[in-house]
């Protein structure tokens, strides 16, 4: 009896383990036509080296009746205003979170390059 | 005013990780903004006193000081221990009016296009787009600055072009802290700039072809580009087809450049008489652990520019894990057999789909390249007449003394006339194996090794080589510039030495000149024995 717990657990681990790592992804949405905002001192080896990159990781609360949350660019690191490419994270956690608070808690990670300014 | 950003930084490395390399002080320029200065002239020579006010200081400080751009430069040619100057938010355009173009110019106003050294060739596209122009070549993507493209000779593979310094039409250069060191410099025998714009840019007027060749690729040692005038042209489309074609083909077109009587016939792209065009673009993909008759060829054709045409960009591209192929070159340090293995499985990724076939313009068909991680790339410059004899003798190194990590590429460029250009044959055969960085082991060969071997090889069989100066490779080499330049290089050195002060010429060398032996005074005059006054 123990064993076949055991290996209903182990079998839920593995369960639970593909999920995590299929439920995590990026996508990311480039314009054709930006010039990313560089940065020297970004020495990072995540895709982002040498750009001015501005990550946004947070849990927005949402009332049961919010659709859509908005994020405006802000003004350190993104001068321009402009767009020029923007990552959303997808995690496992992030889905559960939103599945067990039945929308009302959602995470929210994403990274953003804005525009270098034109001079 | 513009303002700079000091940053204390003890390391320094290039986009690729090529380094790290040591470090004192990290600078940053900013211009000052458009509504507190809204003449673009004003804030270009804003931002020229700066930089003057920089240069001051390293000098009192008994500094040296190396301006660079997107740091994609393999090499340690951007490099200097003491302070590096990041100039990518210079990026002002100026505009050329035809009252700033001399009467006897050959140049058509409507051509030339002043930009600031931190414009990217991207920006630089874009700003020429909205004009209905473009640039004439670029390297195969689009994220240097433009000072550094020229510096170290950036290169795409069209053959009767050249490379990006040979659009250029005149330098405007900072090579020191008095008013007397800001210079415009353009050749004598092609005029092109009226005193109407070089006395709004304030500077010092110089013609002569010897030292402009010289400046062109300067290697970031005649002082800072500050601006530098270019000669683009209508705007044009490149038809691009990837084809895969038997291998002596491939290699016989290298070789001889012969289009016209060659068996790649690509249809629709024949003349009157049914016989190959010349390309305007050829490059040959070569996967030197595999032993197939067959290479990818990729050929492009230049077409007038017409509304509409299929969009070029591909609007899902998917890219593979970072780790993976960081797991993949630890397996390899450790079974470096399993190389070829791996590289044959990522040919997906690496080559392009055969019989794609895209329709863009210059700016859209050699578009963003992605960062992939640690990187190397070593590029060697030959006769296209010997591309083949030297293509053979560089895979087979890699094969009989490797594996590594890489593979290799052909692409062919139009001989310069910058003294210090790597495209110095009628038509260089770029010769090139890029790859993903790796460490040397008991069973793997270092690049440091490898790139030695390789200058070995090319001179044991006696074939007259370059080597692209942002690229990796034994740069302390013994003799390895003259070996490559001969006079050329005393040329160089000289008209350097007659440009700069003692002291700017310290200034704005660095330790990749002195490993190849440019910094070194010179006491043998140039030519017929006399050292050309700089009027």
């Amino acid at each position: 009896m123990q064993s076949k717990t055991k290996q209903w657990i182990h079998r839920l681990a593995m369960v639970l383990l593909c999920l995590f790592f299929l439920s995590c992804y990026s996508v990311k949405l480039v314009s054709v036509n930006g010039i990313p905002n560089p940065d020297p001192n970004n020495d990072s080896d995540n895709g982002y080296r040498n750009q001015r990159v501005i990550v946004l990781d947070t849990i927005v609360k949402a009332g049961s009746t919010t659709d859509v949350i908005s994020i405006r660019t802000q003004r350190e690191g993104c001068e321009s205003g402009k767009l020029h490419s923007v990552e959303y994270k997808n995690t496992f956690g992030g889905s559960l979170l939103y599945l067990i608070t039945f929308g009302s808690k959602r995470k929210v990670r994403i990274k953003y390059v804005c525009n270098k300014i034109e001079n | 005013m513009a303002t700079t950003t000091n940053f204390q930084k003890t390391e320094w490395d290039t986009l690729h990780r090529n380094g790290p390399f040591s470090l004192k002080l990290l600078q940053v320029t900013e211009l000052e903004g458009k509504a507190n200065m809204p003449s673009s002239v004003d804030r270009y020579n804003d931002a020229a006193q700066e930089i003057q006010r920089l240069i001051k200081e390293a000098h009192t400080n008994g500094h040296g000081f190396r301006p660079f751009g997107s740091r994609w430069s393999m090499s340690n040619i951007a490099h200097h221990r003491d302070r590096m100057h990041f100039n990518s938010f210079m990026n002002i355009d100026l505009t050329v009016l035809p009252s700033d173009v001399q009467a006897n110019s050959d140049y058509d106003p409507s051509n030339l296009f002043f930009f600031q050294c931190g414009n990217t060739i991207k920006e630089i596209s874009l700003a020429l787009g909205a004009h209905g122009k473009s640039l004439k070549t670029s390297g195969a993507s689009n994220g240097q600055t433009i000072a550094g493209c020229i510096s170290t000779g950036v290169h795409g593979s069209a053959l009767d072009v050249g490379s990006v310094q040979d659009y250029v039409v005149g330098l405007n250069l900072i090579i020191g802290p008095n008013d007397a060191d800001i210079i415009y410099l353009e050749r004598k025998t092609k005029p092109a700039l009226s005193d109407a714009f070089t006395q709004k840019i304030k500077a010092r007027v110089i013609r002569d072809d010897a030292l402009f060749n010289a400046v062109l690729v300067g290697l970031g040692s005649f002082g800072f580009v500050h601006g530098v005038l270019i000669e683009a042209e209508d705007r044009f489309l490149l038809k691009r087809y990837v084809r895969k074609i038997d291998k002596k083909t491939a290699l016989k077109l290298a070789d001889t450049m012969d289009f016209k009587n060659s068996n790649f016939k690509i249809e629709g792209e024949t003349d009157a008489n049914g016989k190959p065009k010349r390309p305007y673009h050829y490059k040959v993909f070569i996967n030197q652990y595999v032993d197939d008759d067959q290479y990818v060829v990729e050929a492009m054709y230049k077409k007038p520019y017409k509304t509409p045409y299929p969009d070029p960009f591909t609007a899902i591209e998917k890219s593979i894990y970072r780790d993976l192929i960081y797991l993949l070159i630890s397996i390899s340090e450790k079974f470096p057999k399993a190389i070829p293995w791996f590289i044959k499985r990522l040919e997906k990724s690496i080559l392009p789909d055969v019989n794609e076939e895209t329709v863009g313009t210059l700016f859209e068909t050699f578009w963003d390249a992605p960062y992939q991680g640690p990187a190397f790339a070593c590029s060697f410059g030959v006769d296209h007449k010997n591309s083949s004899k030297a293509l053979k003798l560089l895979t087979d190194l890699t094969v009989n003394e490797g594996p590594i990590p890489g593979i290799f590429a052909m692409r062919f460029a139009k001989q310069s006339e910058a003294t210090m250009a790597f495209t110095k044959f009628p038509i260089t055969c770029v010769i090139e194996i890029d790859g993903v960085l790796w460490q040397k082991s008991n069973k793997l060969i270092g690049l440091k090794e490898f790139s030695t071997r390789m200058i070995e090889v090319l001179q044991q069989h006696n074939i007259p080589f370059t080597i692209h100066w942002g690229k990796n490779a034994d740069w302390g080499f013994p003799g390895l510039v003259d070996h490559m330049y001969g006079t050329h290089a005393n040329t160089w050195k000289t008209l350097r030495e007659n440009l700069l002060s003692k002291e700017m010429a310290a200034l704005f060398s660095n330790d990749f000149l002195k490993t190849i032996a440019l910094s070194d005074n010179v006491l043998t005059p140039i030519g017929d024995g006399v050292i050309a006054p700089i009027v």
